[in-house]
């Protein structure tokens, strides 16, 4: 085993934030080093501040380290001033855990939790120092795999990553385990990579590009067929039906340095059944799992014990949809061992949960950070998105959290939906000067910041096949509100940057063809794309125009029932027929209610894999509307249209 | 009350920023049931009270902290632990041992006693530091002789970065011992006592004049220094059985 410590150590004085590199956490392990077991590298493609708290990457972190025949470290994308002088240092991408050399691995596995980190992906296959392009690899060379929401459309980096994994990870983990480590006793000799990644990709939920054969017609895209036949045609995402079986993270790694969400996080539940039309988290990780609230509990209290905590996140797509969440909150605080002194975050609230109950258990301790995601300013169009929250919902949750001691909230809002309207824009600055009011009934303070982004429409949820909105158009609506809200000193808007939305709407639809423009955009120096100082959508659209394709079609046209869609050969459980008939009921204006409370519909994320809804309360958990019981059949006074676009043709 | 500790920090730690050292001790505090007590305000924090600030990259043997107790968890000598301890009491010692465990490897307590709350705080009192540090590829010789000609001089000019601007100042008055101490792996190794007050005075800033070109190996606190009726302290003295090399 090799260090580069020794080597890495005098470049640290010279960079920004050493710490990032030092490893050192509490949880983490640096005596887990066996010659002879399998090894895996799970690297997150970002800074260690983002990819450090990642719950998967910790999770399969202590799965592999239980086993006895392999073991995992950690790399994360070293920040460009300490990549420059590992280049001048030819100093390789290396674990923190304990500083090898990437390329000693079996296996490099990224989590890809969002598209723009894909150059960061092919930079830090090169700084392990191996080819980007897979096919150029050796035998004995690790093999690259990758995991995560945005391997749902894998095809943009196809030709980069060895193999893939679709959905939950605790299990497949270890099947690749074995057949990895079974190659690994061979010697890896010259031709085994083909044979061991054609047994990769028979395992369920894996997924190899290199076994299938993909066949274009012009820029249509015809095909993709595995090249043998003992290799499925659709690749099936991995479903862990119970999450009571997985208690992990049990030792969250507690770093030395500050990083986003730095405090103990306990997953509530997976899934969600919401329905949001945009949300790809939701249409993937279906059905609903909650983990048992006695379960939730031990873990919040030995997690705070062993780390030393004064913070809890309860995470999952929505928390306030846990049954019984209130108890689960106040047993929290309670908890002796905190001394009453503990904060509670509760990420990704709806605001039809979000009850005076809630707030009140919450703010008896330190007040935590609020969000709410109304995502659009009108009912109509939080009907067509399927948010359906009422106006009464939101100043329901508002007025529970400012008459609980809160003095500003932050929430979230999209522009650039499916047949957005001006209207439908400058709503949001209604909804949100009417909260402003509300707060102000309870304290001079009360402020709301907005954040605004521009919708990107992601692989397997029913807007896969809508156009999205050109960047200047974003831009106008983005400017449209500012001008709405500017003079209230009490409303602040951040919004995110329109570039930056069309740059991720080229890699999360794009099809094996867009990684010539991410190969491009890498060579020329395009690292973390996620950070403002460093995005340049200049760069993105000279790259489509070097590698011969073409924004329009891969980003801002509508797409046809008809047509093979890049990631149609993966299996997220939907049906595409019942994505099709949401997205037409979408457009006609109808909601759907959540299917966790009300009949199934019959998605396939369930009933496809014969599992179910672990859900202990048989209602919604907290009054409210919920998004039931209401009249969705309204439609609306302005009927529905797509933006035609010009000289192409609209739907 | 208060408890005062002195602990180090070595190793891969070194590069651990001081604000991220303050959460780490709070959380080790925590998990060990100190009975800190919290600042007032919207969002109480736990009240702690550390000497000189240790830039970044730095190893020391003597960072020191103040940490005001309730007095009411002071019995006969002994802490009355709260929260995830709460119903034990802890000796010095034991709490030592608990702190020990709960803080990352890299850092440890040496020394700590619970005394009365007197005196200015740590940072007001401290006036010089010791320093031990080694050049990246200085020459032995060569820092000799600048050594020498440093403290025959009454000017050493030494840059420091302030914001965006390099100043060029007169640091002679703040370097109140310098010698070499042989070589280690890396080069030559100078032993330097440098003022804290009016102005901080770095190792980093002394490789430019001792030893033109190179850059700082690592630097390591030795001592932090008091003075008191005209004589020269450590706020805790450690225990003359540990030496250096048993820290490292
Ligand atoms: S299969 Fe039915 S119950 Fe399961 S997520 Fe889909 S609609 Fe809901």
């Amino acid at each position: 085993m090799t260090s580069l410590w020794p080597r890495l150590e005098p470049l640290l004085p010279r960079v920004e934030k050493p710490a990032r590199y030092i490893g050192c956490e509490d949880g983490a392990r640096t005596d887990i080093y066996k010659p002879e077991a399998t090894s895996w590298l799970l690297t997150y493609p970002d800074t260690y501040e983002i990819g450090l708290p990642n719950q998967g990457l910790q999770i399969l972190y202590e799965l592999l380290n239980e086993r006895p025949d392999a073991f995992a470290e950690r790399s994360y994308a070293p920040w460009t001033d300490l990549e420059a002088e590992m280049r001048r240092a030819r100093l390789p991408l290396f674990s923190v855990d304990t500083h090898r050399p990437a390329a000693e691995f079996d296996i490099i596995a990224f989590n890809l939790s969002a598209e723009l980190v894909y150059t960061n992906v092919l930079n830090c296959i090169d700084l392990a120092g191996l080819r980007v392009r897979a096919s150029e690899r050796d035998d004995s060379d690790p093999l690259v795999g990758a995991g995560g929401h945005c391997a749902y459309n894998p095809e943009p980096l196809a030709d980069f990553v060895d193999f893939f994994v679709m959905g939950d990870g605790e299990e497949v983990i270890s099947e690749i385990t074995d057949i990895v480590g079974a190659w690994r006793v061979t010697g890896k000799p010259s031709g085994s990579r083909d044979t061991v990644l054609h047994a990769l990709a028979r395992i369920d939920g894996v997924y190899v590009p290199s076994m299938y054969n993909v066949v274009y017609d012009g820029p249509k895209l015809v095909s993709v067929e595995p090249r043998h036949s003992d290799v499925p045609p659709i690749i099936q995402k991995r479903t862990v039906a119970d999450l009571a079986d997985w208690p992990y993270p049990r030792n969250q790694l507690v770093p030395l340095t500050e990083v986003v969400h730095d405090r103990l996080n306990v997953e509530v539940f997976r899934g969600c059944t919401r329905g949001c039309r945009f949300c790809q988290a939701g249409m993937i990780t279906r059905p609903v799992r909650e983990r048992p609230a006695s379960q939730i509990r031990e873990m919040v209290s030995k997690g705070l014990e062993r780390t030393g905590y004064d913070e809890v996140s309860l995470t999952s797509l929505s928390t306030a949809d846990f049954s019984d969440i209130e108890k689960v909150v106040s047993d929290t605080i309670d908890e002796p061992g905190t001394c009453g002194r503990v904060s509670i975050a509760l990420p990704s609230l709806r605001v039809d949960a979000f009850t005076v109950g809630v707030a009140a258990q919450v703010s008896r301790a330190r007040r935590t950070g609020l969000t709410f995601a109304p995502e659009a300013g009108s009912w109509r169009m939080r009907q067509i998105i399927n948010k359906l929250i009422t106006e009464d919902d939101l100043y329901g949750a508002v007025r529970s959290a400012y008459s609980q001691g809160w003095h500003r909230m932050k929430l979230y809002f999209l522009t650039g939906l499916p047949s957005e309207m001006d209207d439908d824009t400058l709503g949001i600055a209604e909804l949100v000067q009417n909260c402003v009011e509300i707060g102000q009934e309870y304290t001079k303070k009360a402020s709301v910041t907005v954040s605004l982004g521009g919708f990107v429409p992601k692989p397997h949820t029913p807007f896969q096949w809508f156009g999205q909105n050109e960047p200047e158009e974003l831009q106008r609506k983005v400017d449209l509100l500012r001008s709405k809200v500017r003079r209230n000193k009490r409303i602040q808007l951040k919004w995110h940057s329109p570039g930056a939305s069309t740059a991720e709407g080229i890699t999360s639809r794009g099809d094996r063809r867009i990684g010539r423009a991410i190969e491009y955009v890498w060579r020329r120096g395009g690292v973390f794309q996620e950070w403002s100082e460093h995005f340049d959508l200049a760069l993105w659209q000279e790259a489509m125009n070097a590698s011969g394709l073409s924004l329009e079609w891969y980003v801002h046209r509508h797409r046809e029932e008809d047509e093979v869609l890049p990631w149609d050969h993966i299996h997220a459980g939907l049906h595409k027929d019942f994505l099709w008939q949401d997205w037409q009921d979408a457009l006609a204006g109808y909601g759907l209610e959540d299917c966790r409370w009300t009949p199934c519909y019959d998605c396939g994320a369930c009933t496809e894999y014969g599992i179910e809804h672990v859900v202990a309360s048989p209602a919604p958990p907290n009054g409210g509307s919920q998004g039931t019981g209401q009249d969705l059949a309204t439609g609306h006074l302005v009927p529905v249209e797509l933006r035609p676009r010009a000289g192409i043709g609209g739907t | 009350m208060r408890l005062r500790l002195r602990f180090s920090k070595i190793g891969k730690v070194r590069f651990v920023g001081h604000r991220d050292v303050a959460r780490i001790i709070e959380r080790g505090l925590r998990r060990c049931g100190v009975p800190v007590t919290y600042s007032e305000g919207f969002s109480p924090r736990v009240r702690l009270s550390f000497g000189l600030a240790l830039p970044t990259c730095y190893e020391s043997e003597a960072e020191y902290l103040d940490i005001p107790l309730d007095p009411e968890s002071v019995v006969d000598g002994d802490v009355v632990c709260t929260g995830w301890r709460e119903g034990t009491t802890n000796s010095i010692e034991q709490l030592r041992t608990a702190l020990n465990e709960a803080l990352p490897t890299g850092f440890e307590v040496v020394t700590l006693v619970i005394e009365p709350k007197v005196g200015p705080s740590l940072q007001e009192s401290i006036i010089s530091c010791t320093w031990r540090f080694d050049i990246r590829g200085g020459n032995l010789e060569l820092v000799q002789r600048a050594i020498v000609a440093a403290l025959e001089s009454s000017t050493v000019e030494a840059d420091r970065k302030k914001k965006n601007e390099i100043l060029r100042e007169n640091i002679r008055d703040g370097i109140y011992d310098l010698r070499a101490d042989g070589t280690s792996e890396l080069g030559p190794i100078v032993v330097a006592e440098l003022s804290a007050k009016p102005r901080v005075i770095r190792p980093s800033e002394l490789v430019e004049v001792l030893a033109p070109g190179s850059e700082l190996g690592v630097a390591r606190r030795t001592h932090q220094w008091i003075e008191r009726e005209g004589a020269r302290y450590e706020p805790l003295a450690l225990n003359n059985s540990r030496t250096i090399k048993d820290l490292a």
